[in-house]
């Protein structure tokens, strides 16, 4: 997989489809994802969904993209705030992003920057009746990305990324977004 | 100029509010639904018409939202299993299929080859249910009455044989992590023989009479394009992707469960209209047949029981990680994507519903054409709406 080489990569790793569904799993700023999405665009993927997960290390955006023509699914990952989530749009690029990331709005409260519409999907949109977002977790069932997911066989990885993912008590999320 | 009625005195809900902003003083908003019966449930889309002529279009939904995604985090892994029979009811077994899957790969679960020949036999007899209730209701969109009878007819004897294993008819939950809850029996067996032999006779029919009827050809042919670059630029998969020439099928494109063994076509159409779309359908209706009979064969020979020894129960605790896995749908790529950390509730469970990706092609699609048209489009996009809000 060399779509991204020469742009920022914060973690590039090959995982086993058989076990995971995916091929290779992304992590970047969120300065870079429409640079990376852009490229994917140009080389003929699709996107597939994108959802936010509620972690104490922040939130974190998965996007899964596919390609018709071979199985393989490249997972990229951006981590952002926890308490004020805000994350580039993607839907001038991709136009099905566009309801996905009101989706995750109405869900997780992530604001995507430069979305044109971005208003409740499911949720009651009346101004008097929304109601606060309803999948972030409480304090108590909140865990870490060390213990939802494994970081795979690096290739690339920053100092940033690798200490969410190692045992010891990381000392803070790296400032991002 | 200034827009009659004034929408600030006309007021609607926040929608219709957000929509008119951008309006042209000298157009008319419509609401087509959530109660039009031809929006098979409840979507509601609003339209800017010019005279007849639609300018631009938003679907509003919601309506049906059950916030499964919410349920999935508060239920044990077993416990969230019926919820997939109801997100889609026209193709359940595609989502059982899916979550099954999912959780299959996160806990490494082998699942016994008679259980993977099961899944084939009821996931394609679910497939051409979905393929029915579409037919039938699409046309009695466009305002023939009859056919919906011929559909439901077959439909009946399809839900009448998949009732023996699976113990409902619409709602099913019958795949578990490891298998599937109950063995086919043979008058299962036997029926299904007897169901295709009188189905393959019955889609002939359904192709001089309706198929190849000139009404529906000058209705259907040439409106609502979906080209190559629009599937791409909003992820639309199964019949719509196939409708614009792209031999995308999950079954084949990335094989799941034992569908490499069959022989079958993937059926596709350059047409990139909705009789493109139709004709796809209508096409995949043989071909599940095909890998029904194929499927029926190798049953005998399927080693193992139906459901893995051993398999997790319904409150098991699952290991921590995340997978992802996807199947062919009825409509198109049915994913679930589950995250865990390792207890016995889901950390996060993500649905992605085809329906959700192939309605959002429809407000680019219908620009500039006839407000009759767009029901002829918005049918043969083939919407559950349930599956789209979740």
């Amino acid at each position: 997989m060399k779509l991204f080489d020469n742009l920022p990569i914060e973690c590039k790793a090959r995982a086993d489809y058989e076990k995971t569904g995916q091929e290779w799993v992304f992590f970047f700023k969120p300065g870079v994802l429409r640079k990376a999405v852009q490229r994917l665009y140009k080389d003929g993927w699709f996107l597939e969904d994108l959802l936010a997960l509620d972690t104490t290390d922040g939130m974190l955006l998965v996007y899964h993209f596919d390609k018709m023509s071979r199985p393989g699914r490249v997972t990229l990952k951006v981590l952002t705030s926890g308490t004020e989530p805000k994350i580039p749009t993607i839907s001038d690029i991709y136009q099905g992003a566009d309801w996905h990331e009101r989706e995750v709005y109405d869900f997780h409260g992530v604001v995507f920057e430069g979305h044109p519409n971005l208003i409740p999907l499911l949720l009651p949109a009346e101004e008097d009746q929304r109601i606060e977002p309803p999948l972030l977790k409480t304090d108590k069932k909140r865990t870490g990305l060390k213990n939802l997911m494994s970081l795979y066989e690096t290739e690339v990885c920053s100092a940033a990324v690798e200490a969410l993912f190692t045992e010891e008590p990381a000392e803070e999320a790296p400032a991002e977004g | 100029m200034t827009r009659y009625p004034d929408p600030k005195q006309v007021g609607g809900d926040f929608y219709s509010r957000n929509f008119a902003k951008n309006a042209r003083p000298d157009t008319l908003i419509l609401n087509l639904g959530p109660q039009h019966p031809s929006t098979h449930g409840v979507l509601r889309v609003l339209l800017e018409l010019d005279g007849e002529y639609i300018l631009r279009a938003e679907p509003v939904f919601g309506y049906l939202h059950r916030m499964h995604e919410k349920m999935g985090e508060t239920k044990a892994w077993g416990q969230f299993m019926p919820n997939m029979g109801r997100v889609d009811y026209g193709h359940p077994l595609s989502w059982n299929w899916a979550y099954c899957g999912a959780v299959e790969k996160l806990a490494g679960i082998e699942v016994p080859e008679r259980a993977e020949v099961i899944r084939v036999i009821t996931h394609e007899m679910n497939r051409l249910t979905s393929h029915l209730l579409w037919w039938g209701a699409y046309i009695l969109d466009l305002g023939a009455f009859t056919p919906i009878m011929y559909a439901f007819d077959d439909r009946e004897h399809l839900l009448d044989l998949l009732q023996r294993p699976t113990a409902s008819r619409l709602t099913y939950s019958y795949f578990r992590f490891g298998g599937v809850s109950k063995d086919l029996d043979e008058k299962f067996v036997e029926g299904t023989k007897a169901f295709i032999a009188r189905f393959r006779q019955r889609l002939p029919m359904y192709k001089d009479l309706v198929t190849d009827n000139i009404i529906l050809r000058k209705r259907v042919e040439d409106i609502g394009i979906i080209d190559q670059d629009m599937v791409t630029r909003y992820g639309a998969t199964g019949p719509v992707a196939r409708g614009a020439g792209l031999a995308y099928d999950l079954r084949v494109s990335e094989p799941f469960g034992v569908y490499d063994r069959f022989d079958f076509k993937v059926p596709t159409q350059t047409t990139c209209c909705s009789m493109g779309r139709y004709l796809v359908r209508m096409e995949e209706m043989e071909q599940s047949c095909r890998i029904i009979e194929q499927a029926l064969e190798q049953l005998p020979g399927a080693e193992g029981p139906h459901l893995v020894k051993g398999a997790p129960k319904p409150q098991a605790k699952m290991p921590a990680g995340e997978a992802y896995f996807a199947v062919e749908g009825g409509r198109g790529k049915v994913g679930v994507y589950v995250v865990s950390d390792g207890s016995k509730i889901p950390y996060r469970v993500k649905l992605r519903a085809p329906g959700f990706s192939n309605l959002s092609c429809f407000a680019e699609a219908c620009q500039g054409m006839l407000l009759a048209d767009a029901v002829a489009v918005l049918g043969s996009l083939d919407l559950i709406i349930p599956e789209i809000d979740r």
